[in-house]
């Protein structure tokens, strides 16, 4: 608050104020008062209305600063009417009553939701594990079926399985803390990890992978980097053309690991590039293919980001698509992250 | 043959793995009854214990606790719950491995062979033997009547696969299906080039017509 602001917020009571002193002088100049007299009133009065003006300013302009020191030093900006010294004016001490009842039922408000979050959140993760189970029976009993109809059924055994992961993951990346861990692991195991989880999808679209140089070690945690690659890898698969060959390549980059898995399927409009790990972007190809959910690349970017891993993709339509992932140094990776392992 | 002790709370996938486990030559032992397990393994002495998490009234990581006091039988941990500080528990618990479902069943039998075959302190065979021909897998090589000759990585995997189901019928995309387990990731057109290769490896060792197709069902050793 500078001092022109509360001069022209204050500018009506001075103005009055004014006014009423010269109509005064005009009063007693009128009713026979000596100007001496008057000029002697005058330069008594003006200095003490003026003093107090300041004084105002001052007392307020300081409170306002002790209000924002408060307000900036808060980690929960709503929490702010319960952690302000109380003041002592009448007037402002009931207009702090008001914000501190209005933040309290806001306070009840967010940490209702959260709690209902959590549950809910909490709810997704059991449930998850719970439908593991019966999609594990039917797996079982699938292999008792005949050649054709076991295919069929186990890849859409696959796909429900590929729904269900990526609830899974969607519910862990709220908490990343929670579950990741970063660990000294091979590259070849978490891509076959990820081959192994999506067999059924690949062979029945006929795709043919190459792996190339993947005995590179890299510090991230495996579940999750098998989780990412599994998306770009159903990606490929669903959005393949003639012949689809998936080529998954490593080689060193300095102290970091670059991987690519690039595929010849399809690809993606040039002018759609910049949004495929948006939230709910489902492409000219998600609509023409269907069943894509617009969930799978924006998860992978979301996880990626904990992770530290670079994620990058280029597509040329009708050529293919690239997706770059680049590993991180082990010493570039935050220590607490690396505190976690186990 | 092996007793292998189920101890799963769910009746369809304990039904399915008894029948599983029946067919792939080992006795199964299921759990109906979810008290005193502990007494029930040491009085059955299995082999092998297969150990769900979630399971009613006890969870499996305290029952794996008790369980490790009475019998010395493997553990392998099998549950729906794969976070990373589970898999860390029962490892530490005295688990001997950890599989998560949905697990496929040729790698559940897998690691199942795997866990036996360390705690009977054997090595994986190197050598198998089936209609008349020899299989080095270490070596790389087959051999049948005196002769010898090399296998791609490709060639031996198949071959060994067929070897292993003699006189059965393996299926094409069983026999994919397979090498995607063994991380040889080809597709139809390749598993054929590759099919022609083996066989003209076995026709120089004068066994030219030991695969056979049985067509629209796969091969046949």
């Amino acid at each position: 608050m500078s001092f022109r602001e509360y001069v022209s917020d204050k500018f009506t009571g001075i103005m009055i104020r004014l006014i009423c002193a010269v109509a005064a002088a005009l009063f007693l100049l009128a009713t026979g008062t000596r100007p001496g007299i008057l000029l002697i009133l005058l330069c008594m009065l003006l200095p003490v209305s003026a003093g107090m003006l300041l004084h105002d300013f001052f007392r307020r302009r300081a409170r306002l600063k002790e209000l924002n020191a408060v307000f900036d030093g808060l980690d929960r900006k709503y929490l702010f009417a319960e952690c302000v010294p109380p003041p002592k004016e009448l007037y402002e001490r009931r207009l702090f009553d008001l914000t501190r009842r209005a933040g309290r039922a806001m306070t009840t408000a967010v940490s209702d939701a959260e709690t209902a979050g959590q549950e809910y959140r909490e709810y997704i993760e059991t449930w998850v594990h719970e439908v593991k189970t019966p999609i594990t029976a039917a797996r079982l009993i699938c292999r008792r079926l005949n050649g054709d109809i076991r295919q069929r059924l186990t890849a859409e055994l696959a796909r429900v399985e590929a729904h269900v992961e990526r609830a899974l993951f969607y519910v862990r990346a709220e908490n990343p803390d929670r579950d990741c861990v970063i660990r000294r692991t091979c590259l070849n195991d978490i891509a076959a990890k990820a081959l192994q989880a999506h067999k059924a999808l690949l062979i029945q679209s006929g795709v043919r992978v190459e792996t190339e140089g993947l005995e590179q070690t890299v510090y991230t945690d495996d579940k999750w980097a098998a989780f990412i690659i599994g998306q770009l890898l159903q990606n490929a698969a669903r959005y393949r053309g003639k012949d689809p060959v998936i080529r998954i390549a490593a080689s060193p980059l300095g102290k970091q690991v670059r991987l690519t898995v690039a595929d010849n399927g399809i690809g993606i409009p040039a002018h759609e590039v910049s949004r495929v790990f948006d939230k709910g972007f489902t492409g000219s190809n998600g609509r023409s293919c269907g069943g894509s959910t617009g969930i799978g690349l924006y998860l992978c970017r979301k996880l990626a980001g904990f992770l530290n891993l670079n994620l990058r993709l280029t597509s040329e339509e009708g050529k293919g698509t690239v997706v770059t992932l680049t590993f991180p140094a082990k010493e570039s990776l935050p220590d607490e992250i690396l505190q976690n392992r186990k | 043959m092996n007793k292998i002790m189920i101890i799963e709370d769910d009746p369809h996938i304990r039904e399915e793995l008894t029948l599983l486990l029946e067919n792939e030559g080992c006795i199964p032992v299921p759990v109906t009854d979810f008290t005193d397990i502990p007494g029930q393994a040491a009085l059955r002495a299995p082999d092998l214990i297969l150990l769900d998490i979630g399971l009613p009234d006890r969870d499996g990581f305290s029952l794996c606790a008790s369980l490790r006091k009475t019998v010395n039988a493997p553990i392998i941990f099998v549950t729906a719950r794969d976070s990373c500080p589970d898999e860390v528990r029962a490892l530490s618990l005295g688990g001997d491995d950890y599989i998560t479902k949905p697990y496929s069943v040729p790698v559940l039998i897998a690691r199942i062979k795997a866990v036996l075959r360390r705690s009977a302190g054997q090595e994986d065979p190197d050598i198998l033997s089936a209609a008349g021909l020899t299989l080095h897998l270490t070596r790389g090589t087959v051999s049948a009547g005196g002769r010898t000759v090399e296998l791609s990585r490709n060639e031996l995997k198949i071959l060994s696969l067929l070897m292993t189901h003699t006189g059965e019928i393996v299926s094409r995309a069983d026999l994919i299906d397979a090498l995607w387990d063994n991380q040889i990731y080809i597709d139809d057109n390749t598993l054929s080039v590759n099919m022609t290769r083996l066989r003209a490896r076995l026709e120089e060792l004068g066994m030219p017509d030991c695969i056979r197709t049985r067509r629209g069902m796969g091969y046949q050793l």
